[in-house]
């Protein structure tokens, strides 16, 4: 029966190395989850404070979201902030957007993008091309579009998808606030 | 049009002109650049590509959803989609072989390259990334491999032009090739921005 | 001397992108900066590095049938250990690079020295191809970067120098866009390899002179 033995063989190599393989993978993981949990959760309170000067009060929020953009609305004494999640070019804009309870920008900050480098990735940049056009929402309300579109806030050189990706979450952020300042005063 | 229809298309739509898995996305060149040198050869090899992506797509999705999520193991989602295709492409191979064999004969010479084609495992990892459920999964995993079918078929039938044209030596065989594969990238380009709505 | 020859090759004679025409998808893909150039150059070094190293140990162990996925296993194993540990440490570039670190187990550079080279060589010659391999990689990265980030963004060091803005070169506005596009990655590729396959022939030929 050399050919029983021969596949046991085979089988037991194969699953000896994907055993150790795991084994290894489940330490590595342990060791980096945690800071890749950190990273992300350092990220979003980075974002959460660029839009918020009271950022830690802000608490998570019900929200009632009918573009499906809206992934978390956080709500403090002085605004709101709502981390959206828009398809730009090159994949998801995951941003955030603070909207004072008056329903005007009070910044959007881009948490992750994988957009063109040197075009739209340019909207996400710490430069001064990529501060000029964020700063450009801040103060806007109702409805918002790029200037490319004939409003008021900027396009990005050469990234007029970017730039109408990014004006796609601010609005699904905007909406979502005045639902809630809505609601809030109904009740 | 109901968001369903409309999410439907959009998946089609992109994955075969706006992120042309191979002309926009780069998933899958080396088969891409390997087996274009003829027209027919190009047409089997996408079709055994698209094949395998929707099986991939759906054999993947019901490893990550029902064995790696609940086991909280997603750090093996890569070892574990991997192994899972070349399990696939062998299985798909001996049922071929078995079944139906004109169709081994038209697509078994590729099946063996499949494994380490990145448009594959791309678009496995692509699936769980965009949080796609079963059926979109398997759309999304054949839409893609349409969109490389077309992409490669256009592209053999320029290089089938190409090898009769003079260029320089330097640039004879591969580097032309790349460089027609870039302007046909560049009119794809053309796709982009094309929405449904 | 045997270690000259095998630096040579990976360099250049037996360049994988240049010469033998492997790994494309991420040469096309992430070469729109230098610093995803260096990324993705290093950690596919250290892959391969590792990799050859497990396979060439295990060479006699591994049954032949099943070598192949035998060989994913461990190739898997290590592209998800460098995925994780890009996530936890250097977050951004993990972004950059996105799908395509994972995507480093298909990538046919790696079972391609696997096969070829360290399941018939030993150890340290194995590690070491890994090292020139990887080198070599790195280089045709690097080379494509430059010339797509000039040509596309008019920057040089994009992500690493100047606070990641990279230095400008060219002034804002005046340069072809179209090159960090896919466009420009199949063009720039396509004039690279010229490039590679003239100084190879050369390089040849004077050779053979110098051998007359």
């Amino acid at each position: 029966m050399k050919s029983t033995r021969y596949i046991l063989r085979l089988v037991l190599t194969l699953f000896l190395i994907t055993a150790v393989v795991a084994g290894l993978l489940a330490t590595v993981n342990a060791v980096t989850a945690p800071r890749i949990a950190a990273a992300q959760q350092e990220k979003l309170q980075k974002a959460l404070k660029s839009v918020l000067t009271d950022a830690e009060q802000a608490e998570t929020v019900e929200i009632s979201d009918e573009s499906g953009m809206v992934r978390t609305l956080y709500a403090s004494p002085s605004g709101y902030a709502a981390q959206v999640v828009t398809p730009g070019f090159g994949g998801d804009i995951t941003m955030m957007v603070g909207v004072s309870k008056e329903g005007r920008i009070l910044g959007i900050s881009i948490i992750s993008q994988t957009e063109t480098p040197g075009l739209g990735a340019v909207s996400a940049a710490d430069s001064a091309a990529g501060h000029s056009f964020r700063d450009s929402f801040t103060g806007l309300s109702g409805f918002v579009s790029v200037s490319k579109d004939g409003g008021e806030a900027d396009t990005v050189t050469g990234a007029t998808i970017t730039s109408r990706a990014v004006t796609a979450g601010v609005n699904a952020a905007l909406r979502c606030v005045a639902d809630r300042i809505e609601q809030g005063a109904a009740q | 049009m109901s968001a369903a229809v409309q999410s439907l298309l959009g998946i089609l739509l992109s994955a075969i002109l706006t992120e042309n898995f191979i002309l926009v996305k780069f998933y899958g060149i080396c088969p891409f650049m390997g087996v274009s040198k003829k027209t027919d050869t190009a047409l089997g090899m996408g079709m055994a590509v698209t094949f395998v992506m929707a099986i991939a797509s759906a054999a993947c999705w019901a490893v990550n959803e029902l064995i790696l999520i609940p086991l909280e193991l997603q750090y093996m989602q890569t070892v574990a989609f991997i192994l899972v295709i070349a399990s696939i492409v062998q299985v798909v191979e001996m049922f071929l072989k078995k079944t139906v064999p004109a169709l081994y004969q038209a697509l078994g010479v590729y099946l063996p390259l499949i494994t380490t084609n990145c448009a594959v495992l791309g678009v496995a990892l692509v699936n769980v990334q965009k949080g796609y459920n079963f059926f979109l999964s398997v759309l999304n995993g054949a839409a893609g491999g349409l969109g490389f079918t077309l992409a490669i078929v256009l592209f053999a039938s320029i290089r089938e032009r190409l090898d009769d044209e003079d260029c320089p030596e330097s640039f004879k065989g591969f580097p032309i090739a790349l460089i027609a594969a870039g302007l046909l990238a560049l009119a794809f380009m053309g796709f982009s921005g094309l929405k449904i709505s | 001397m045997n270690m000259k020859k095998q630096f040579k090759e990976g360099l250049l004679t037996k360049n994988p992108v240049l010469v033998q025409l492997l790994g494309m998808c991420s040469t096309l893909a992430i070469t729109t900066s230098l610093f995803n150039g260096i990324g993705m150059g290093l950690s596919v070094t250290f892959i391969l590095i590792c990799s050859n190293v497990l396979i060439s140990a295990l060479r006699k162990v591994i049954p032949s049938n099943i070598r192949i996925a035998a060989y994913i296993v461990i190739i898997a194993g290590f592209v998800t250990i460098v995925d994780l540990a890009l996530q936890a440490f250097l977050p951004q570039l993990s972004e950059n690079l996105g799908v395509f670190i994972p995507l480093i187990v298909v990538n046919c550079i790696i079972l391609g020295r696997a096969e070829a080279f360290a399941s018939k060589n030993g150890v340290v010659a194995s590690a070491l191809d890994g090292l020139f391999q990887g080198i070599g990689y790195t280089a045709a990265l690097i080379i494509m970067c430059v010339i797509r980030e000039f040509l596309g963004s008019g920057t040089f060091g994009g992500g690493i120098l100047n606070g990641g803005e990279g230095i400008r070169i060219l002034p804002e506005g005046s340069p072809a866009m179209l090159m960090i596009m896919p466009v420009g990655g199949f063009l720039t590729l396509g004039f690279v390899i010229a490039g590679a396959q003239w100084l190879v022939k050369r390089l040849d030929k004077k050779e053979k002179e110098a051998e007359k």
